[in-house]
């Protein structure tokens, strides 16, 4: 038997595929990693890294930069001029108090209980789910650290992770203010990547998840350039261009990866694949526990996001632009996904970077999605017009804006979480019950991207937690 | 005259509680506001010989101990089963469920023989969790902020029994207590109608649609009523769900409870953080060692009691507890049957429930109706002939329909008049006639009760009908407040027992009979 060259074949050149392959590298594993798409993606990654992925590979010196815009969002407001919002809380409580004094008052309040709610939930992520099953006493022991830490944190947040997060952002936003624009700029994060709208229950978690890792009072995810450094840092290869599958043998068991449909064998007695769980299994299913199968298959990740670049020369006026002018705004645009349909005023973010603007829209669904070029161009038209009030000279621009909808996205459903965020999708449901610790029912195959736990909208956790259940499970021979 | 305990509001839950005090030997008054007993559980007779469940018009989870403990039977109990649903579709094709399991197989065949294999299946896992979930139904609450040694022990005792379940058990557990019905039922069957009828009986009493998170754990409570042992506990009672009450109040009198009505309360008495006793509306006082109230949370503590009686932080949580009433009700007098264009004629059909849920759109658009605060155009409906089971409830020849709808805001865009309310009337008895064309010449009366209405009569606030919703952050120890979900109240001697507390909902009983047991541990009323 032929020695293999690689003692592990990363899928997915992403920011998790890519974390996961370095942390391997870095225990002595000879690493490819397999990417399809032939160029690297310009845009920067939105999404909290663990200070521990960046402390350990030692990101800061190879050049990862953060930034969070400050204002971190700026929202038309209904009269005219913007609502922006500061890092600095003092300076959004003035911002606020222009129209609401209530909502400007109670607004340091909300940042706070907020930040407490979002350290659990960090300290939650940058390790594998709580196995609620478990009878290993060190699990137990885990857990029950677990237990302790949250009950530290004093009586109220106990009362307030009950309480917050099974309900709807627009219920937890009710109680708090009663400014729309307020109330829309951060009720539209608490629907990102959602086929829900703002009155849906466990839109208050998906809230808090984006909140991870960001200053009080910034509910807004930093971005940076980690995929461009993880790329640049030495000790792993990587081949572009490629679309891998895993594969087994006669005898079901895992011998590597085969590359396009017909394509060449790669060996190697480890595979660890960041694609969402839905497309992983394609070329192995028929030999999976068919419980496993049908629960990889319900899945929900009914895309609803729209991405779009606009090439921008000169400067945009802002950094971050949301139109989200109320909740019910929001659950309108919802509403037309619900029937299949593009909102007819959809909601859209924008974020200005070097040269170009990122474009959010939502809702969007998959299986229409913009799919044949005349609802294509009527979404392109609905977006502009959205914009236009606000930003003139978008108007110019209509036909330099590219869209992506979901179908026209390589993930399953053109959903970029690999699967919603929902509560019966997160820690130890995901990304299928009883197979939360990254490993799979056929041996040596892991799972490392968006699609595990913690999920979207953290770069580089899900890597990092899967690379570190393989190391202790696949000791080198 | 001192008595040990006086019981606030004489729904059922009131009457449990006050049947099992004077059961214990306390000496008990129970005040109701209204002229009878029942509160949302009445039976009355609106229009002459026709008798009609007002609000509240089916049984499913009354609990058997207590059915035992009160010997309710003896009391005139006496359940009559409801036997099928059929739910007529758009296209005049109908999917019905009937008592007789194979029936039911075989209708679903027809449709999809995919979901007939799956319906047993999935009724075999719901019938277990159902069994799961119900201990919960009988145990107090334990607070996990708390730690004293009871609540720890409760908590551990809880995760005992959950993780007891096994996996892929426990996995459905989670998967019902935050899914949508739509996407849960979404994993196990392909045929629309079937989703459609279901789902409808998760959002009954909600502000949410069949595609909201949350709605899912309500399909279990249709298992929990086909389960329990003493008899089929999901149908009518015989005379109307005021029969429920009167049997519960009989049962209490026999144990020697006082039972006054046309009393209504106007304040709980406190002294030095103590309830002394009750003022009426007349003027009257009445002192007792216990005081207790089944009124919706509400009105427990911002009506009955002073804001500065109580913990400013509490005042503010009860503020905050959610009530959006979102039913109505249409009653009506028939001079004949209806006949549905998807199964003509009159026949056995008539004897069990018509679901108007044609399609998983249907229900998700009446929702989004009222999102905005307008009453559904084409509503949700459940209807039922209650005197094709009970002939008593109307003259010879004659029946009695009931229409519990779906969605009625209270909240209404403009508010509820009396024109409004007719046109919600309008549009629920419209679109029966689009499934059984003729039916309107049949009517001879019709009531309309709004959310408005049922607040105005029953006194529950916004008029939900499970005194505060059942959302998952009303439920279990967050039900009506942290920390206060146990029956007892921040005033020394003061309880709640309504169903605005745990488990709450339904003609269940639970939350009284658990409140009286938590009064009688205390040493209430000694």
């Amino acid at each position: 038997m032929t020695q293999s060259r690689y003692d592990a074949i990363v899928i997915g050149a992403g920011v998790n595929g890519l974390v996961a392959a370095h942390y391997l590298a870095r225990a002595g594993r000879r690493v490819l990693v397999v990417e399809r798409e032939p160029n690297l993606d310009p845009a920067l990654d939105i999404g909290w890294v663990p200070p521990q992925v960046v402390r350990e590979l030692d990101l800061e010196r190879h050049g990862v930069r953060f930034t969070q815009p400050d204002p971190w969002i700026a929202a038309p407001l209904e009269g005219g001029g913007r609502l922006e919002l500061w890092r600095d809380l003092g300076r959004s409580v003035d911002a606020i108090r222009r129209f609401s004094p209530a909502d400007a008052a109670q607004w340091p309040d909300f940042c706070a209980r907020m930040r407490k709610l979002a350290t659990v939930l960090e300290r939650l992520y940058v390790a594998p789910p709580p196995d609620i099953e478990s009878r290993d006493p060190r699990e137990l022991a885990r857990i029950a650290g677990l237990g302790l830490y949250v009950r530290r944190l004093g009586k109220q947040t106990i009362i307030d992770l009950a309480r917050v997060l099974p309900m709807s952002i627009a219920e937890l936003l009710d109680d708090w203010f009663e400014s729309d624009a307020l109330k829309g700029v951060l009720g539209a994060v608490g629907v990102w990547h959602l086929k829900q709208g703002p009155r849906s229950g466990g839109t208050a978690f998906n809230f808090l998840h984006h909140h991870a890792g960001s200053p009080i009072g910034v509910f807004r995810p930093p971005v940076s350039n980690i995929k461009a450094v993880l790329l640049e840092l030495p000790g792993i290869e990587v081949l572009r261009g490629q679309e891998a599958m895993p594969v087994h043998g006669p005898d079901g068991h895992l011998i590597g990866v085969v590359l396009g449909p017909r394509g060449d064998t790669i060996d190697a007695p480890l595979v660890v694949t960041s694609a969402d769980p839905r497309a992983a299994f394609e070329h192995v299913k028929p030999d999976l526990d068919p419980e496993f199968v049908r629960a990889i298959g319900n899945i929900k990740c009914r895309g609803v996001v729209a991405k779009g670049m606009l090439v921008w020369q000169g400067p945009t006026g802002f950094t971050n632009l949301c139109v989200a002018p109320s909740l019910d705004y929001l659950e309108r645009a919802y509403d037309a996904a619900k029937y299949g349909r593009d909102s007819e005023r959809p909601y859209v973010e924008l974020r200005g970077e070097d040269g170009h603007i990122e474009v959010h829209v939502q809702y969007v669904p998959f299986s229409n999605g913009g799919s044949n070029a005349e609802q294509h161009r009527a979404l392109r038209a609905a977006v502009v017009g959205v914009l236009a009030p606000h930003v003139p000279e978008i108007k110019a621009a209509e036909s330099r804006l590219v869209l992506k909808c979901p179908d026209q996205l390589e993930q399953t459903e053109g959903h970029l979480y690999h699967g919603e965020l929902t509560l019966d999708q997160i820690l130890f449901m995901r990304p299928v019950p009883g197979w939360s610790r990254y490993r799979t029912p056929l041996e040596g195959l892991y799972l490392c991207g968006a699609g595990t736990h913690p999920g979207g909208g953290i770069a580089g956790a899900a890597g990092r937690n899967a690379a570190r259940v393989i190391l202790k499970e696949t000791k080198r021979s | 005259m001192r008595y040990d305990a006086i019981v606030i509001g004489g729904g059922h839950n009131g009457l449990v509680t006050a049947a099992y005090l004077a059961r214990a030997g306390k000496k008990v008054l129970v005040l109701e506001r209204r002229p009878r007993v029942g509160g949302a559980a009445v039976t009355e007779e609106i229009f002459p010989g026709f008798k009609f469940s007002m609000f509240s018009y089916v049984v499913s989870l009354l609990r058997p101990e207590i059915i035992r403990d009160l010997d309710l039977p003896r009391h005139g109990l006496h359940i009559l089963p409801l036997e099928s649903t059929v739910t007529p579709m758009e296209n005049g094709n109908y999917l019905a469920a009937w008592a007789d399991h194979d029936e039911t197989r075989r209708e679903l065949y027809r449709h999809s023989p995919r979901d007939a294999e799956a319906y047993d299946e999935y009724g075999r896992l719901m019938h277990f969790m159902a069994q799961a979930v119900k201990p919960i139904l009988s145990m107090v609450p334990p607070d996990p902020t708390s730690f004293a040694p009871g609540d720890l022990a409760g908590l551990l005792k809880l995760g005992k029994h959950f993780r007891g379940l096994g996996g892929e058990r426990l996995h459905a557990l989670v998967k019902l207590m935050t899914m949508s019905s739509a996407d849960f039922l979404d994993e196990w069957f392909e045929t629309d109608v079937l989703k459609a009828t279901k789902s409808a009986s998760g959002i009954i009493g909600t502000f949410l649609g069949p595609r909201s998170p949350g709605t899912a754990y309500v399909l279990l409570h249709h298992y929990m009523g086909e389960l329990d042992g003493v008899f089929r506990a999901w149908g009518f009672a015989k005379g109307g769900t005021g029969a429920v009450s009167e049997a519960i109040a009989s049962a209490a009198r026999a144990f020697g409870a006082e039972i006054r009505c046309d009393a209504p309360v106007a304040k709980v008495t406190v002294r030095s953080g103590t309830a002394t006793g009750v003022v009426l509306e007349n003027g009257d006082e009445i002192s007792a060692r216990t005081v207790v109230s089944s009124l919706d949370p509400r009105r427990t503590f911002l009506q009955l009691l002073e804001t500065d009686q109580l913990p400013p932080e509490f005042v503010a949580d009860i503020k905050r507890f959610k009530f959006r009433g979102s039913s109505g009700k249409v009653n009506l007098a028939l001079d004949a049957l209806p006949s549905f264009t998807c199964m003509p004629g009159l026949g056995r059909q008539h004897r069990g429930a018509f679901s108007i849920s044609p399609s998983l759109d249907y229900v998700e658009h009446a929702y989004d109706d009222a999102k905005y605060g307008e009453f559904s155009r084409r509503p949700y409906m459940d209807i039922v002939f209650p005197s094709m089971i009970d002939p008593g409830m109307a003259p010879p020849g004659k029946h009695v329909m009931s229409i519990f709808v779906q969605y009625a805001p209270y909240h209404l865009n403009g508010g509820w008049t009396d024109a409004t309310r007719e046109a919600f009337g309008d549009a629920v008895v419209n679109t029966v006639e689009c499934f059984a064309p003729g039916f309107k010449s049949h009517i001879l009366h019709r009531q309309v009760l709004t959310p408005l209405d049922i607040e105005r009569i029953t006194g529950l606030s916004e008029g939900n009908i499970f005194a505060g919703e059942l959302s998952l952050h009303q439920l279990f120890f967050l039900r009506p407040a942290p920390g206060w979900a146990k029956f007892a109240t921040p005033v020394r001697g003061f309880y709640q027992s309504g169903s605005g507390t745990h488990p709450g909902g339904g003609i269940m009983g639970a939350s009284g009979r658990l409140a009286a047991l938590r009064i009688l541990k205390d040493g209430g009323g000694r």
